[in-house]
Parts: C-alpha cells; structure tokens; sequence
C-alpha cells in the first residue's frame, strides 16, 4: 500500500486535468465569442444612432457643392465655416435663442420646483384620491400633444397670451410638469422614509428633514429630471410654431424651419444651425451627468 | 433622564381598525423595557407614537412631566434607532454621529469631544470618515446605536435593532446594547417580535397581542406565571406544552384527566388556588413546560404520562425528547407556538398529543422507545378555556415593581 501511494496521483492527475482544462479553455472560448457579439451589436446600434448626428455636424462644415453632389462626400473636407457665420447672421439667430433659454430656464426650475413638491406628497404622504392623481398624470402624459394644439390655442388666446413667451412657458409646463413629477416620485420612493424620521427625532423639523436629507438623496433624480425637461422644452417644436408668429419671439427650433422656404432647402447653414442648436443640451448633460452615475442611497439600510 | 408614560393609548387607522388599544405601561426612570409580540401586534406603532412619528388617536403620552401628546419628534428629547438603522448615506459616520448635536446647536468643541468619545467607546475612531455603504452590518448597527447615545436624550426607543443581524452578531450585540444601557442608565423602550431577546434583556416585558396588552412583568415571572394562554405560548424557548384536560374530583384530591391517565395534584397546589374548585368536572387547559417532564424513576406512585419517543434532540447539555402521550393538545388561534401539537402516529381514532420534555443530556431515550415521563405536579400551569385567562395561584398576585 504504502508504495503505491506515492505513485497513485501521477496517472491520475494528467487524465482528470486535461478534459477540465480543455473544458474550461472552450468555455472560455464560448465566453469571448459571446462578448464579441454582443460587442458588435452594441457598436452596429450605435452607428446607426450617431450617423445622423455625424452627417449633421459634417455637412455643417462641408462647402455647398460639396452637399449637393451626387457622390456623397463622407468627409467634411475641404472644411468650411462659411456655413455658420451665414446662419448666425441670418436673422433673429441671437433673438430666438435668448428666447429659447428664457422659456427653457423658467420650464426647468419651475417644472422642477413643483414636482419636487407633488412627488414629495405622492411618494411621503397617504391622501384621498392619490391613486386617482397618479393615474391622471400618466394619463395625460399619453394624450398626443397635436390633439391638443386647437383647444389649448383657443384657451390661450382668450386670456390674451398667444404671441408672447409666458403663453408657451404655461403649454410646455403641462406636459414637462407631469412627467418630471412621475420621475421624481419614483427616485424619491427610492429613499427609505425612515430616513428623515430619524433626523425627525434627531431635531430637524419636517421641511429641514426634506432639505437636509431627502434633497441630497434625490440630487441625481433632480439632475436626471432636469435634463429630460431641458431636452423637452429646448427641442419642442410644433407648440411654439403654432404660438409665435413674430421672428423676433420665436425659439430656436422655430428659427431652424425657416431655413427651408418657397425656393428649397438651405442645407449647409441649416445644419450648421442644426448643430448650434444641439450644442447647449450637450453642454447642459456633460456638465450635470456626472452626478447621475453617482449611487447616493447605497448603505442608507441593511445592505 | 425620564420616566414615560403610556396613559390609556389607543391608535385607530382609517377603517377603525385599532392597533393600539387602550394600552397602559409606564416606564420607570432608567428603567429597560421591551414590548413583545408577534407581527402586527402593535408595537412597534406604540413606539412610534412614543417618537411621535404617529399620532395618537386616544390617551395621553406623558415624557417626564411633559405631556408630549402635540410634540414635534424632535421636541421630545428621545433618540430612536430604527430596524434598517436608517443611517444618512450621502454623510460619513462622523457627520451622521454628529447631526443630531448639531440640529441641537451644540457648541462645536463639545460636538467633537462626545463624538469621539462615543466613537471610541464604540469601536468606532478607524471608521469616522467612512459612510455607511463601506461599513459592515455590525458596524452600521453600531454607528445607529451611537447617534442616539450621542445625544444623551431622555430616554431610547429601539425598534427592532438587532433583527437585520445574523444569529451570532446578534447575541453579541444583544449584550452590548444591554451593557450599554446598564452603564448609561437610559430609560429605554425596546420593541421585538423576538421573546428571547426579551427576556434577556428587558428589567421588564410587556407582551401584546393583536394592539391590547397582554402582561407586564419581570422575566422570570412571565416565565413562572403566564396570565393567559397566549403568554403562555409566546414566553419560552421550546415553548410550553399545552394540553385540554378534563378536572376530575378523586377521593379527597383533584385530578387533571390526560387522555386516559390521571395526574393527581398536590394539596398545596390545590390550596393555593381556590378557583379550581369552581372547573371540577370541567375541561381547562393545563400547561407543562418542558423541563417540569422528566424520565420517571422507580416510584410507582409519582404522576406520570406514558408515550412513544418520536425525536430527541441532542442540545449537548440536554435533550429534547418528543414524546407522543395520549391526550388532547390545546387548539386555538392566539397559540403561537405549540409545543404539543396535534399528531397522528398513533392508531386513528385516539387524539394524541406531541409533548416536548427536556431531558439529561446522557438520557439513554431513543426514537421508537415506549418511555414514561414523571410530571412535576407543583409547576402545572392552569387556564380557564373559556377565557384563556390563568387560573392564577391567590399568593402571587401581579404586581409591576419597579425594577433599577
């Protein structure tokens, strides 16, 4: 016995070794194609997704002929900045887009302002018809906004506020205002009540409670909100087309259709307009998302 | 420092369903006690209503001599630890430490004095920095049990502090927080729905069933006179054993009727409780705890019951044998947990009962062995069935002492 012990393992281990090592390297193998795949579907849905934004910014720097030509131009090259200086000194440019922060910084904050509110009774508090409420936001966050353009024109114009910047701020709140007080009540559920009924007892007041505590804790929602209602309001089109007929009150989405008029399409300034216009939420989401990606409620309870 | 409270308590929720009912419990200065009882029972809407994170309905809840009734939580002077420690994740430990010292405009010096202290009173100092996502279970619960020491309210409400731990964490913790409060001498409130933690570690357990108050009282005297049957179900680990029984006259003595054996009752058992007399020839309920069964010995008149071995459970110093005797186990809804239940081994037609005993550790009882247990007549428990109520001894009345 003793003798064959030692000797026992060595034909043993190679034989059992081998197949799981072979095993393992196809599994391995099957796991590298997979990611792969999966790699590449992600690239192929991101080409498709970027095209159109890569096409706007290159044909923004391409010179006229170059967009009209039969064979496309992949390359903006030679670049030009032509393009741009012809679409901001086209009228109204600097007009429209003061217009467009105006009403944009006014449905943000008091969009914001208001949900942070409603979600706060939705989410902390137990009421008559809270469930009824809930459903009334959904429900008009699925009307189809064109539907409403008549009646909502005629209401407006029967308290005078048709042309003017207050009106569209007042339209773009009724379908902003109902969607950001669906997210935020969602992020704030997120946030365990007892919470501020700790700072409660620890001496803070209700409000204090919802400032010092749930605030920080809903930031990335605030921020997440935020940006979804900047994007609205900053990109909505057919309410301030129908809304505002002077050049000098339109927003910039409105100022962009006016490229295209009775002699064709304006190509070249109208994407570099284009681009200009999709600048400021680029600026706005890189400056904001950071905050996001940041998992403020990790370790508040049990992990 | 302060005494609380509870003056004819009631919480009604919309539906008038009551989860407090007319409950009255006071909390002597410095004094632990722990509220008892399974889900739903009302108590942690008790200690709520102590926080004054609920309101209430009926009564009057009185914090030293300051009726709080209309307080604000945090005019109340109590500090709370909560079931999921309810810690501020987005403030490291020392800033959550710190909060409640702030919110109360303590002078900055002495906020970072008793911070610290408290830190390393708590086994804290290494982690102050940190926030609460980087800490351990253990290490959370005691962060939660810091921020309120910290303050060094009138008095502690603990809701349920130890039951997102694993079982060992739990014992261990489960000293500390009693040492803590023995060392500090905080009146504290303690809710569980667990009756070990109770009973090791309240001066006093007041157990509730279903929003009403069931019993007050020391542990060891819950343990020795349960009031009603549902206490007498819920106090104890392995529970008692209950059974229905029939209480026969024989001669000069009373006899409790189990299935087909008769267990005689002492004299002085008999004599101490006059109230007896009124169930002769009646059903009542008896309990037995595990440890008043015993292997019988040789004497041919001690009361014993005869019964199969089911199980025995070899806690290393003792068994727990289980023994399936004839008889009726008791079955009704405000049982928690029922040691004799209802079996069906036996051949069909006779009720039998499952009895648990607790045995020497070297006991040779094997399953399938036919075994008698001796009974200790002298730590029967009797209960009404009509009421559940106990069929109490008349020298052992209820008293609430107060406990330091």
């Amino acid at each position: 016995m003793s003798s064959v012990a030692p000797i026992a393992p060595v034909p043993v281990a190679p034989t059992t070794a081998r197949p799981a090592a072979v095993a393992r390297r196809r599994l391995r193998r099957g796991h590298v194609a997979r990611r792969v795949g999966i790699n590449l579907l992600g690239l192929a849905v991101f080409t498709v997704m970027i095209f159109p934004v890569y096409w706007m910014v290159a044909t923004a720097f391409k010179p006229g002929r170059n967009i009209q030509d039969y064979k496309p131009h992949w390359f903006p090259a030679p670049a030009t900045l032509s393009n741009f200086t012809n679409a901001v000194h086209r009228p109204y440019f600097w007009t429209d887009v003061k217009n467009s922060l105006i009403i944009v910084s006014f449905v943000v904050v008091l969009s914001l302002t208001v949900a942070f509110l409603a979600a706060l009774a939705l989410s902390r508090f137990r009421f008559y018809g809270r469930t009824a409420f809930i459903f009334l936001i959904l429900g008009t966050l699925m009307v189809p906004l064109a539907a409403l353009i008549i009646p909502l024109y005629i209401t407006l114009s029967r308290v005078h506020l048709i042309n003017t910047l207050t009106g569209v701020i007042a339209m773009y709140m009724t379908f902003v205002l109902p969607f950001s007080v669906w997210t935020l009540q969602g992020f704030m559920r997120g946030v365990p009540r007892e919470l501020e009924e700790a700072a409660m007892v620890d001496g803070s007041t209700r409000f204090g409670a919802f400032v010092r505590i749930l605030l920080p804790l809903v930031a990335p929602g605030l921020v997440a909100t935020s940006i979804f209602a900047f994007i609205q309001a900053w990109n909505e089109f057919i309410i301030a087309y129908v809304f505002l007929h002077d050049g000098s009150k339109q927003t910039i989405t409105v100022w962009l259709a006016s490229f295209t008029n009775l002699h064709g399409t304006d190509w070249g300034p109208l994407m570099a307009g284009a681009t200009l216009t999709a600048l400021p939420v680029v600026v706005f989401f890189v400056l904001i998302q950071r905050r996001i990606a940041f998992g403020l409620t990790a370790g508040a309870v049990r992990g | 420092m302060a005494a609380i409270q509870l003056v004819h308590v009631s919480k009604e929720y919309g539906g008038g369903a009551l989860a407090v009912n007319d409950l009255n419990l006071e909390i002597a200065e410095g004094e632990f006690v722990v509220l008892v009882g399974p889900s739903g029972c009302g108590k942690t809407t008790a200690l709520r209503m102590v926080a004054g994170l609920e309101e209430i309905t009926d009564g009057e809840i009185r914090i030293g001599d300051r009726v709080v009734n209309d307080l604000a939580p945090r005019d109340r002077d109590i500090a709370m630890v909560f079931q999921n420690y309810a810690l501020y994740p987005h403030k490291t430990v020392y800033e959550n430490l710190v909060f409640g010292l702030r919110m109360r405009k303590v002078p900055k010096e002495e906020r970072r004095r008793r911070v610290e202290e408290i830190a390393r009173i708590l086994g804290l100092e290494d982690m102050l920095q940190r926030r609460p996502a980087q800490l351990s279970g253990g290490q959370r619960q005691r962060v939660a049990m810091g921020r309120a020491i910290v303050r060094e309210p009138q008095a502690f409400l603990m809701d349920e502090p130890l039951s997102n731990l694993d079982a060992k964490l739990r014992v261990q913790m489960r000293a500390e927080i009693a040492r803590i409060q023995q060392t500090l001498a905080v009146t504290t409130l303690y809710v569980t729905h667990d009756q070990v933690e109770a009973m090791t570690m309240g001066h006093r357990v007041a157990v509730m069933r279903g929003g009403v108050l069931q019993q007050v009282d020391t542990p060891q005297r819950l343990y020795d006179s349960p009031g009603n049957l549902f206490v007498a179900s819920f106090v104890g680990s392995p529970a008692m054993n209950l059974l229905e029984v029939v209480l026969e006259r024989d001669g000069g003595t009373l006899v409790c009727r189990v299935g087909d054996t008769d267990l005689e009752l002492p004299a002085d058992t008999v004599g101490r409780r006059p109230a007896l007399e009124r169930f002769v020839g009646r059903h009542i309920a008896v309990g037995i705890r595990p440890e008043a069964l015993s292997e019988a010995g040789e004497d041919p008149d001690a009361p014993r019951l005869r019964g199969r071995v089911l199980l025995v459970e070899a806690l290393g110093a003792e068994s727990l044998a289980h023994v399936e005797v004839t008889g009726t186990p008791l079955d009704r809804p405000e049982l928690v947990d029922v040691a004799a239940s209802q079996t069906h081994l036996l051949p069909v037609g006779e009720r039998t009962a499952t009895l648990l005993a607790r045995l020497e550790h070297d006991t040779g009882v094997r399953p399938g062995h036919i075994v008698d247990l001796a009974v200790d007549t002298r730590r029967l428990h009797f209960f009404d069935l009509e009421s559940g109520v106990a069929i109490a001894a008349a020298a052992a009345p209820v008293t609430a002492a107060a406990v330091g």
